[in-house]
């Protein structure tokens, strides 16, 4: 195992990398979802039409279901004006009814000029009437009893063959029994092609009663009516309800052997078979392949949008990773170089400490005048190591917070005048000019007040050249607040370097800050005057000077 | 005799159900109410020494006997898988029963010896149905009826009672629907019709044939109750050339009424009693209010007092008697109490308590009957009936209207298990006799003709308004429960008058007017042509029966319905009550739908019986 680098690692290749791979995925993705929604409009298409149909059929199955079963109700004793009724009813409600047929029919066991005989069950024709949107009055009349044997075969066929269906039900029928659904469709309906026939479902004594009729010698029996209504449907009529029109640009009813593959090459089609009467026809369904295209185009559009958000999402979180990674880089480096400063800033006092002790060990006698110069180099190294020391500690407490701000009387007076006597004292060639405005008091902690005093003071002490070494510090009280406005003559600082001073380890590179700065000072103030709720704010030209303004609430 | 318990039979049919009674005000079981009557039918034998009767054995009603002074009784039958449906005395020592409908379709018969010996089954024909015309012995034989030959006549057979065979004694001539036998055993007198039409038949002999003695047409009655003693006069209840039924002699050799015996002025006579012994009528009923029986002889009206001393407040019906008259089957009913059978011994005043129709019930905890009188719409009077629930404030109360089935029964103040049932359940139950209903004359009887959707419908909906006026029913807790016609009247309601019925229930109900004019069986025929004077004339009154059948009417429905219904019913085609369900139930119309496959028009299988009664129970419960 290879042992770990500890050491600072640049990622910038794996983030490279993910991004590769995302983006794979986003193709992927798209690509995938653009194939399933095509599948799916392409599964919907051929679905569908089982709702088209369901919902174009709608009207037939309320007429199968409750407008045909009406007749039974009449239980026979329709004639030809109340049948008309019940035609004009149909006719008006279910346009795709063409006309209607009404057999008026007698059943007994007596013999027949015109009907059906079965056994000994005789089923026979009063009269037959048709009824449609334009049938005279005159033509409602195909055939009556009172002119046998003008029934014409064609007209007679629907009713034989119903006639038929219940002659060969009351043959093997168990009265005894209920008659099931299945068995009255089977026996009381004849559907064909386009026509649906029926007749009245009798009553339980009734059947019994045609039974004994057909299967009894027995003497004439009274005339039994049944009625017999046959429908002659016209499949163009349905109204076709095309309840997906996102789907489907055309559907129409077709013949069962419509066949248009060979005619319309670009169409997408398909059909389905029409229930009941209508089976020789079918709903046929076609859209070209622009508009099927467009529906997928349409239902893609959101999948798509959302893949796309997601893989933005995911760029945005690699732009935020490699953007806090490049600024832990940078601070490392500022680190490393504070690291070498610090170093670097140790060394002089080390070096004059070292100096001094080797004179005085390699020394054979002292003379007091040395004893004096090495104690007094000695003493003020020691000093300068611990003020750096002592730095670098309140600096790292702050930055913890570890302390604690104090709050007493200050007069500002007393307090400026002091240090600036101190400043005086150590550098007799700074021009130091002091401006109290009115106000004489502010509660404050001293400490932390007089080391943003040392720090600016010294700063701009430091970044003078000789000769302009001056600084002017005026104090007033504007607002709620306490403001201390340092100006000096010194060398500036750069305009793009401005936004940059106040971090920490930042130094800016000239002969000024070779020694005994090691880029914390505006930092340490900054961070001070942060601490203490304050403000601080910087103002500079190049080579004329620089004025620094610290607000703190008073 | 038979034939004025035959008037009566609806109350009879309201009998046969019975019920318990445990505390007050509390709910009872639908058992309590519709269980089967344990034991009835009671005869009392010719010499007065022995009762038959038919007590429910292994589920079935067997015939029993004891001796009149004894209770011991001893089972002669022992039927598993069929009921005896009647029992009679075919002299002391004979038994002539009728069964239920068996698997052939057909009601027969058996004679039985009181010993339980010797069963001599009638043989009979598939799909025919055997009546007792008479049980007086003559030569050995009975006469009995049974349309054998033509579904729809009934021919006259004089029974043998050692051998079981009959032979045939009068041939239908092709239009008499009921025949009448003397004292003699002759069978000269026979009422026959040609659909509209009735006519009363008299023949002075077998010889010579029947002549036509009356004719009427069917809104007219002329009904021979008893020979008289001068053998060409008969006693009859008519209505020709007065309103109300009237208790008249009638001189059979011309047709001359030779006297009014009685008239009520405001009803027909529903019930005459008849003395074999002296050969005229005793006593007679008729029913305004209340049942109100009037005495022809002293000796009957002390014979009421005398028991009613012992039963006090309670009303009598003479069941059966023996031939010197001197023992008497009763039974006693009031409004709460469905009674008890008792035999009244004339020498010595005795009443001798045999049982309780419903020993279960307890009188006290049921509710009382009281009637009411109010003017319909149209200025007519009516009448009708109002049973209150017990330990109510009578007001507000929630309302099942009740209407009777017929329509042309009617109503009476007595016991009924299906208005105690109700009252029992907190509701307030109203009985309407609308017009239409029998009792109250021919014009009011005849009011109800081509009305049934119209008046009498107005007649029901006018009882309930002013019931509502009177503040005693809640007019948004109103339902409307009926079978037969009253089913019928339930949907005509809800289909007119939507907003008053919060639900509905129909028991039987005719749905379609063309099914239930097709629906009279073969034996009934003659009635077709009257029928469609009634109810409507199926191929010109389309529009009518259209516009009064339920079945046409379904968009108008929009309450709650509860419908039972037998598969086999014959005034009502099953799959028209289903089309009519499924149509409903398409509309979101709730429909509580009971169909028993081989139930016909009232459920004979009294477990389907009380299944529907608990559903609809538990239907009123919900909407009411």
């Amino acid at each position: 195992m290879k042992p770990k680098i500890l050491s600072y690692r640049r990622n910038y290749k794996l983030i490279a990398a993910f991004v590769v791979l995302i983006t794979v995925v986003l193709v992927f993705a798209l690509l995938v979802s653009f194939r399933l929604t095509k599948e799916m409009v392409q599964n919907e298409f051929s679905a569908a039409k089982v709702d088209v149909l369901e919902k174009t059929m709608q009207p037939f199955n309320a007429f199968f279901q409750n407008k045909i079963p009406e007749i039974s109700f009449y239980q026979g004793f329709l004639d030809s004006a109340s049948a008309a009724d019940y035609a004009q009813g149909v006719l008006k409600n279910y346009p795709f009814v063409q006309r209607i047929y009404f057999y008026d029919a007698q059943i007994s066991n007596r013999d027949l000029a015109d009907g059906l005989k079965a056994s000994n069950l005789s089923m026979g024709l009063k009269g037959l009437y048709q009824f449609g949107r334009n049938i005279g009055p005159d033509s409602v009349v195909l055939f009556t009893a009172k002119k046998p044997g003008s029934l014409s075969l064609a007209d007679g066929d629907e009713f034989n063959k119903v006639g038929i269906k219940l002659a060969s039900y009351l043959s093997t029928v168990d009265t005894a029994e209920v008659l099931s659904g299945e068995k009255l469709f089977n026996i009381f309906y004849n559907i064909s092609n386009s026509r649906i026939t029926y007749m009245n479902v009798p009553r339980r004594d009734d059947i019994k009663t045609y039974k004994a009729l057909m299967l009894k010698k027995l003497p004439p029996s009274p005339f039994f009516e049944q009625d017999v209504l046959s429908f002659q449907l016209d499949a163009s009529k349905l109204h076709i309800r095309n309840s997906h029109p996102e789907l489907y640009q055309n559907v129409e009813i077709k013949p069962l052997a419509f066949d248009p593959v060979l005619d319309k090459p670009h169409l997408i089609s398909t059909d389905i078979a029409m229930p009941s009467a209508f089976s020789n026809y079918k709903l046929y369904f076609s859209s070209s392949k622009a508009f099927v295209n467009k529906e997928v185009s349409r239902r893609f559009l959101p999948v798509g949008l959302g893949i796309f958000l997601v893989y933005g999402i995911l760029l945005l979180l690699v732009y935020q990773i490699a953007r806090n990674l490049k600024a832990n880089q940078k601070l490392f480096s500022l680190q490393y170089d504070f690291i070498n400063n610090f170093t670097h800033e140790f060394k002089t006092p080390v070096a004059v400490i070292k100096i001094a002790g080797n004179n005085i060990l390699s020394a054979k006698e002292l003379s007091d005048l040395e004893r004096i110069r090495y104690g007094k180099i000695l003493d003020e190294e020691a000093d300068k190591l611990n003020d750096l020391m002592n730095k670098l500690l309140s600096f790292t407490q702050i930055e913890n917070k570890s302390i604690k701000i104090k709050s007493e009387e200050i007069n500002l007076e007393v307090f400026a005048q002091n240090i600036v006597d101190a400043f005086q004292l150590k550098y007799p060639d700074y021009d130091l000019q002091l401006e109290v405005g009115v106000v004489k008091t502010f509660r404050s902690d001293p400490v932390l007040l007089s080391s943003l005093f040392y720090n600016l003071i010294e700063n701009a002490y430091k970044y003078s050249p000789a000769g302009t070494k001056y600084l002017k510090i005026s104090i007033f009280k504007r607002k709620k607040n306490m403001v201390f406005i340092f100006k000096d003559k010194g060398i500036g600082i750069a305009k793009e370097e401005l936004k940059n001073i106040f971090e920490k380890f930042y130094r800016i590179q000239n002969r000024y800050n070779q020694q005994g700065s090691v880029g914390l000072g505006l930092a340490f103030c900054k961070e001070l005057v942060t601490f203490m709720n304050g403000s601080i704010s910087v103002k500079s030209k190049p080579g004329k000077g620089s004025v620094f303004e610290i607000s703190l609430p008073a | 005799m038979i034939g004025w318990i035959k008037k009566y039979s609806y109350i009879s049919v309201l009998f046969l159900f019975a019920c318990t009674g445990e505390q007050k005000n509390k709910v009872l079981p639908v058992e309590a109410f519709f269980a089967n009557t344990h034991q009835f039918n009671y005869r009392i034998s010719p010499n007065g020494e022995m009762l038959c009767f038919l007590r429910l054995a292994d589920g079935k009603q067997n015939l029993f006997v004891r001796a009149t002074t004894d209770s011991v009784a001893q089972q002669l039958t022992f039927l598993t898988d069929i009921s005896v449906r009647s029992c009679a005395w075919a002299g002391n020592k004979t038994l002539l029963c009728i069964k239920e409908k068996d698997s052939l379709n057909r009601f027969s018969a058996f004679l039985i010896d009181v010993d339980g010996s010797n069963l001599r089954e009638l043989k009979t024909k598939a799909n025919t149905k055997v009546n007792v015309l008479d049980t007086r012995v003559h030569d050995n034989t009975v006469l009995i009826t049974v349309n054998e030959e033509n579904e729809s006549l009934f021919d006259v057979y004089r029974l043998n009672l050692s051998t079981g065979e009959k032979s045939i004694y009068v041939k239908n001539p092709g239009n008499i629907f009921t025949w009448y036998a003397n004292s003699a055993g002759e069978v000269n007198l026979a009422l026959g019709g040609d659909g509209v039409n009735e006519t009363l038949y008299y023949r002075e002999r077998k010889k010579t044939d029947f002549k036509p003695l009356a004719t009427n047409n069917y809104q007219n009655t002329l009904e021979p109750v008893c020979f008289s003693d001068d053998g060409h006069c008969i006693y009859a209840l008519s209505n020709l050339k007065r309103d109300k039924l009237a208790l008249v002699k009638l001189d059979c050799r011309t047709g001359e009424e030779k006297q009014l015996l009685y008239e009520n002025p405001e009803a027909d006579i529903l019930e005459v009693m008849t003395s074999e012994k002296d050969k005229k009528p005793v006593a007679l009923s008729y029913e305004i209010e209340k049942r109100t029986v009037k005495f022809l002889n002293a000796q009957t009206g002390d014979m009421f007092r005398q028991i009613n001393e012992q039963l006090p407040g309670r009303e009598i019906q003479i069941i059966d008697k023996d031939s010197a008259e001197q023992r008497f089957i009763v039974r006693s009913f009031t409004d709460k109490n469905p009674g008890a059978f008792f035999v009244y011994h004339v020498a010595d005043k005795k009443l001798d308590r045999l049982s309780a129709v419903n020993p279960r019930i307890d009188p006290a905890k049921m509710c009382e009957m009281q009637a009411i009188t109010f003017e319909s719409r149209d200025g007519l009077q009516l009448h009708g009936y109002l049973t209150l629930p017990n330990g109510s404030n009578n007001k507000k109360l929630p309302c099942v209207v009740l209407p009777h089935p017929g329509p042309s029964l009617r109503n009476v103040w007595g016991y009924s298990p299906e208005v105690q049932f109700l009252a029992n359940r907190g509701y307030a139950v109203l009985q309407v006799n609308f017009r239409g209903s029998s009792g109250y004359g021919k014009a009011f009887l005849n009011a109800g003709s081509k009305e049934w959707s119209n008046k009498m419908q107005h007649d029901i909906y006018d009882g309930v308004q002013w019931l509502v006026q009177k503040g005693v029913v809640d007019p948004d807790r109103i339902g409307i429960f009926g079978y037969g016609f009253g089913g019928y009247s339930a949907l005509c309601q809800v289909i007119q008058y939507p907003q008053t019925y919060r639900c509905a229930a129909s028991y039987s109900g005719y749905i379609n007017l063309f099914s239930y004019i097709k629906g009279f069986p073969a034996y009934v025929r003659p009635y077709k042509q009257m029928l469609t004077e009634i109810v409507g004339n199926p191929e010109k009154d389309i529009e009518y029966l259209k516009s009064a059948s339920p079945v046409f009417q379904v968009d108008k429905i929009k309450t709650p319905l509860f419908i039972a219904q037998g598969g086999k019913d014959s005034r009502v085609n099953v799959t028209e009550t289903n089309q009519f369900v499924k149509e409903l139930q398409r509309k979101n119309v709730p429909v509580e739908y009971m169909l028993f496959e081989n139930e016909t028009q009232l459920f004979k299988d009294n477990e389907h019986k009380l299944e529907m009664y608990r559903r609809l129970s538990a239907f009123l419960e919900k909407y009411l």
